[in-house]
């Protein structure tokens, strides 16, 4: 363990938690961000530990969206109670397996944690009204079954790989079972927020850890963001078209892909 | 940072042929093709991750199957009178989307590189590439050499078809050889070994092409035969040739007559005098033909006469 990687604030008390990790970057949705924000909050996380930046990001200047200057953060939480140790961060820039190899070092070395979960969303040319699904990707066949009850599915794909896939790769070079779940976002809503996604994640992770989650917060975001949808479909006869092919499992070509996921993108308010 | 070594073959003072990609891949080409012809036997690689983001992942039924990177892998062969260890490495370890290797990670492969080969008892070190010269593309391409030292200057130029880079004549003989199939040779004769680059010549329109050319190759593996010793069937090359020059022609076909006729003067004076024709033709040309392909290569390549 490169030991000058990182800055530890306070030492954990955690006993072989399971590591869950989420990524800024690529956030499609804003799932990840959602859900391990509504994790460390609810949970009652304590930052413990963060991975220096230096190496991995950029560091000439200062990088800003919107209004607001980004600082790369790449940060440890420590909820005790549930035993959950889960890290937040931005794709590294540099050095991937470097930085890679750091979580799994911490985890492993100075947390002793058992198993790995990875959270991260892809767009899906599915209808917000249609029940989400979770697709999941395995790093060892013993580890898929004990999670086949909790109606996870099961993801074929070849291509270029994600950084969740990259982690869950090196994890199993550890022998360290893990699994990336990859909920479904109508495409729609990738710019935005998907409050429904972020709960399907948060009620599976509440299943599986045993959580006690009250997720009640979010069925009101998931009935204000089908309102404002709904709004939007009685004030537009072309969107309200467009989402019924999607709800009867037709296509839109790439124009009308556009249109729909501008209007709503601006219907909500650019955040939902 | 790792490498894995398959085998210990016993090597009596092996040459180095290096390979990465380049432009037109002409020496990545030349490599990969004498390594084949000879029928040379994998025996190391170096770990990709250190230097790599992983290309491509497989997932069936929801199960990570494999995760591909871009390999780095040596070769040997023994022929009758020198054994010979071959590196081709499929991509330069670049940062920010370059095209070629730079910094930290460009020396550290390298240096693993020849750390690998000086235990075999490696003294000498090939490399090749690309000259981008303002030549016709229906000249043979020369090969152009780039040494370590004075005392391999005889010996290149007993070569057939090879000039060092100072016979090019018209500019003055100072460049760079961008990348890994430069770097490699600087940090291999700060180390003591011999180290020669052979680059074959590239009409200087064609440099920013995005397909191989594989004319230039033909020449540097003929150069690489006579080295060796050895005789080489070209057929493959031949035939990637003949269907690179049809593109080229119709390329060309597509030229306005006055661009052609001013570029044509090349067929008579660069290969008797190099670099012959005067600046303004060069700048005209080279003004008038870029504009053919919007995906440019790197300014100067692995070397710009």
């Amino acid at each position: 363990m490169e030991k000058d990687l990182f800055e530890i604030y306070q030492p954990s008390q955690l006993q072989n938690p399971s590591l869950l990790v989420g990524w800024q970057t690529h956030d499609v949705g804003k799932l990840s961000s959602k859900v391990i924000h509504f994790l460390t909050e609810k949970l009652g996380g304590q930052k413990i530990a963060e991975i220096k930046p230096s190496g991995f990001f950029p560091l000439a200047g200062a990088a800003f969206k919107g209004n607001f200057i980004q600082v790369p953060e790449s940060k440890f939480w420590a909820c005790e109670k549930s035993n959950l140790l889960i890290f937040n961060s931005e794709e590294p820039t540099y050095e991937w397996y470097r930085f890679l190899t750091a979580i799994l070092d911490f985890a492993e070395h100075y947390c002793q944690a058992k198993e790995l979960y990875t959270i991260s969303a892809r767009p899906s040319l599915t209808a917000h009204t249609t029940p989400r699904r979770i697709l999941a990707v395995y790093n060892q066949p013993e580890f898929q079954k004990p999670l086949q009850g909790y109606g996870l599915e099961d993801m074929t794909w070849e291509g270029p790989p994600a950084i969740s896939s990259y982690l869950l790769w090196a994890a199993e070079r550890r022998d360290i079972p893990g699994v990336s779940l990859w909920p479904e976002i109508p495409f729609y809503l990738a710019a935005g927020e998907d409050p429904s996604a972020a709960k399907l994640t948060l009620s599976f992770l509440d299943r599986r850890f045993n959580l006690g989650l009250d997720l009640g917060e979010l069925d009101l975001e998931i009935t204000n963001q089908y309102e404002k949808i709904a709004g939007l479909r009685r004030q537009d006869t072309e969107i309200d078209e467009y989402i019924n092919r999607l709800e009867s499992g037709l296509s839109l070509n790439e124009e009308e892909q556009v249109k729909l996921a501008r209007e709503v993108y601006e219907v909500l308010g650019k955040r939902s | 940072m790792g490498i894995k070594l398959f085998k210990q073959p016993k090597l009596k003072k092996p040459e180095l042929f290096c390979g990465w990609p380049g432009i037109g891949n002409i020496g990545l080409i030349a490599i990969d093709t004498l390594k084949g012809v000879l029928m040379a036997e994998e025996f190391a690689e170096i770990d990709p991750w250190d230097f790599f983001y992983p290309e491509k992942v497989s997932i069936r039924d929801g199960l990570l199957k494999d995760l591909e990177f871009p390999s780095n892998k040596f070769y040997y062969q023994r022929l009758k009178n020198r054994d010979v260890i071959f590196f081709i490495g499929e991509k330069q370890p670049t940062e920010g989307g370059r095209m070629y290797a730079t910094g930290e990670k460009a020396c550290q492969i390298a240096n693993l590189v020849l750390d690998v080969v000086e235990k075999f008892g490696c003294h000498r070190v090939y490399t090749s590439g690309a000259c981008v010269s303002p030549v016709h593309h229906t000249m043979k391409p020369r090969v152009v050499s780039v040494l370590s030292s004075d005392k391999l200057a005889e010996e290149v130029t007993r070569y057939p078809n090879t000039i060092l880079v100072s016979e090019m004549g018209g500019r003055e003989s100072e460049g760079v050889i961008t990348g890994l199939n430069g770097l490699l040779l600087a940090v291999a004769k700060n180390r003591g070994l011999e180290s020669i680059c052979l680059m074959g010549e590239i009409p200087d329109w064609l440099s920013g092409s995005p397909f191989p050319y594989p004319k230039a190759s033909k020449s540097v593996l003929e150069v690489f035969a006579e080295i060796l010793g050895i005789s080489i069937d070209l057929t493959v090359l031949d035939e990637m040739t003949d269907q690179i020059e049809g593109i080229v022609e119709k390329i060309y076909e597509g030229f306005p007559s006055e661009i052609k006729e001013r570029y044509d003067q090349r067929k008579f004076v660069a290969q008797a005098k190099p670099g012959g024709i005067t600046e303004q033709d060069a700048r005209w040309i080279k003004e008038h033909i870029n504009g053919f392909f919007k995906k440019g290569g790197e300014q100067g390549g692995e070397r710009s006469v």
